[in-house]
């Protein structure tokens, strides 16, 4: 299988990685290899259709800050429709405005028939159903479990392994900075603030955190979840939102007296969809601390389901795209298949 | 309604059917059953029933069917379940909003109980207060929502519920 990469930074890098170091499985499994024949970033573009070395990549990246020797095209979408390959993973920033580059590159990608793998939140997040019903008309597959909670695999796990359970809602921690402050406030007795910041001097944090601690970054995942697996046509737009920002230390110890913790929870069912702050009883499974991601399912049979993992980061997003490939490969014609 | 009885019956096969049957007439679940046989009395044992009835008038049928049945009464209570609330308020909120929200919720239709601890100072502009609490019907937790949620918005203080 030939795959092209959109964007090349924390987690484009780390799917390289994975993809250089995971030949020996595609091959046991799917007796073929998986080549990387393009990728580009804002500055450049790098392209073989006989395959890229990996290597080469990420050294030309970490030294000259460019996947590529060559000047990037100025027509991307006659570059993705044009171009040989069978998988597009698209992994450039998020934009929830109109979805921004992302949003044409998997556009372009599928109405050219090939398939897409995305950790980019923004195109589903406003375009979900266009997307998906583009993808089905032109009989590919399009696949975002690393767009939601890293390496936790709840996309997946709720399609897939629970596909015959009548799943009635969902409730997780979505967003692995938020946790961390308010975890940090309660176990520290931290202001917001001193929180906030220590969040950045670690790198959990953007210098402007509002995107993750008003729940815009816990909507975007919440209206996806609400899309893939409740069947729901909406936007983050559509979900209730409050963030963390007004939570005083006071709140905090006065929840801690009652034997409760406060976490940033998404919930989403047939009828609800809202982020916010809620009071979690100390020991029950969403009172979780830490960067991680959790997500609790209410299935008819199974009943409570919960999955826990790392929400963020080069490997832990490399992993979930892997797990998106492998789907693919399993699933999925390849472009050459389909010329045989 | 939840409902605790203890009857007294003749210690004799078949009473204790007699006594369940008029529950399930009158689409009544029966819930437990505490049965003591060493203690017998003049022929006559103490069974402890308790059961839910949908009704006033599903209960007074079965009472009246166990008085034709020679069934005896000693003694009923009537078992209410509860639900429990929770909120915390935090940002500016003043002695007059929390005087507010505590006539609110006491008049209340379906409220058990309530407590509020507020912490922080009231000229810092930032304090907490915990609402917990009990009401008797779980569809009296979403009128308790609004009302909160209400407040919240006016007040311009975040709510934050409980799990549930
Ligand atoms: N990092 C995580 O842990 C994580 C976890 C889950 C999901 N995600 C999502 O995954 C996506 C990628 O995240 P990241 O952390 O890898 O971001 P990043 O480090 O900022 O990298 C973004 C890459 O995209 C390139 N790019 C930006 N605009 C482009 C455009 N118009 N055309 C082509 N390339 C463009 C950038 O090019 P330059 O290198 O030239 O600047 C850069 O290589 C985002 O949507 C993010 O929300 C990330």
């Amino acid at each position: 299988m030939d795959v092209f990469i959109a964007g090349f930074g924390v987690v484009g890098q780390g799917i390289t990685e994975v993809i250089r170091d995971k030949q020996e499985l595609f091959i046991k499994h799917f007796g073929e290899k998986v080549r990387i024949v393009g990728a580009f970033d804002t500055k450049s573009l790098a392209l073989d259709p006989s395959g890229l070395d990996p290597d080469e990549l990420l050294k030309r990246k970490d030294s000259l800050g460019k996947v590529g020797k060559d000047e990037v095209s100025d027509d991307i979408v006659k570059l993705l429709q044009d171009t040989e390959y069978d998988l597009l993973l698209e992994v450039t920033p998020t934009n929830i405005k109109d979805g921004g580059a992302g949003y044409m590159h998997i556009h372009t990608a599928l109405s050219a028939g090939r398939h897409v793998a995305t950790s980019n939140k923004g195109p589903l997040a406003l375009k979900f159903r266009e997307l998906t019903e583009l993808a089905e008309r032109n009989r590919v597959h399009l696949r975002y479990e690393a767009s939601v909670g890293g390496a936790m695999p709840v996309i997946n796990l709720s399609r897939e392994l629970l596909m015959g359970e009548e799943i009635a809602s969902m409730r997780g921690i979505l967003n692995g900075t938020c946790n961390f402050i308010l975890h940090r406030m309660k176990e520290e007795r931290f202001s917001f603030q001193f929180a906030l910041r220590e969040a950045q001097e670690l790198g959990y944090a953007e210098t402007d955190p509002s995107y993750d601690i008003d729940g815009i970054d816990s909507a975007c995942k919440l209206a996806i979840l609400a899309n893939a697996i409740f069947d729901r046509d909406v936007t983050y737009a559509d979900v209730s939102r409050t963030g963390i920002r007004g939570i005083s230390e006071e709140a905090v110890a006065l929840a801690a007296e009652h034997k409760q913790v406060i976490r940033l929870i998404g919930e989403v069912s047939k009828e609800k969809l809202e982020v916010a702050p809620r009071l979690v009883p100390a020991g029950h499974p969403l009172s979780i601390g830490g960067t991680l991601n959790i997500a609790q399912l209410l299935t008819d049979l199974a009943g409570d389901v919960t999955v826990v993992g790392r929400g963020a980061g080069r490997m832990e997003t490399a992993s979930a795209l892997l797990s998106d490939i492998l789907a693919i490969l399993k699933n999925g014609e390849t472009r050459r298949d389909a010329k045989r | 309604m939840k409902v605790n009885v203890d009857l007294s019956l003749m210690d004799m096969p078949g009473q204790l059917i007699r006594a369940l049957e008029p529950i399930s007439a009158n689409n009544g679940n029966v819930i437990g059953v505490i049965h003591d046989h060493e203690a017998i009395v003049g022929g006559r044992i103490t069974v402890n029933v308790t059961f839910e009835v949908h009704s006033d008038l599903a209960l007074e049928n079965i009472l009246a069917t166990w008085k034709e049945n020679d069934v005896i009464m000693i003694k009923m209570d009537a078992v209410f379940e509860s639900y429990p609330l929770q909120y915390l308020l935090v940002g500016d909120i003043s002695s007059k909003e929390i005087e507010s929200l505590t006539h609110g919720m006491e008049s209340m239709e379906g409220l058990a109980s309530m407590d509020i601890r507020i912490t922080g100072s009231l000229t810092s502009g930032s304090r907490a207060a915990m609402v917990t609490g009990r009401v008797t019907r779980h569809g009296s937790l979403e009128t308790v929502e609004q009302f909160f949620r209400q407040h919240a918005d006016n007040g311009g203080y975040m709510l934050i519920r409980g799990l549930e």
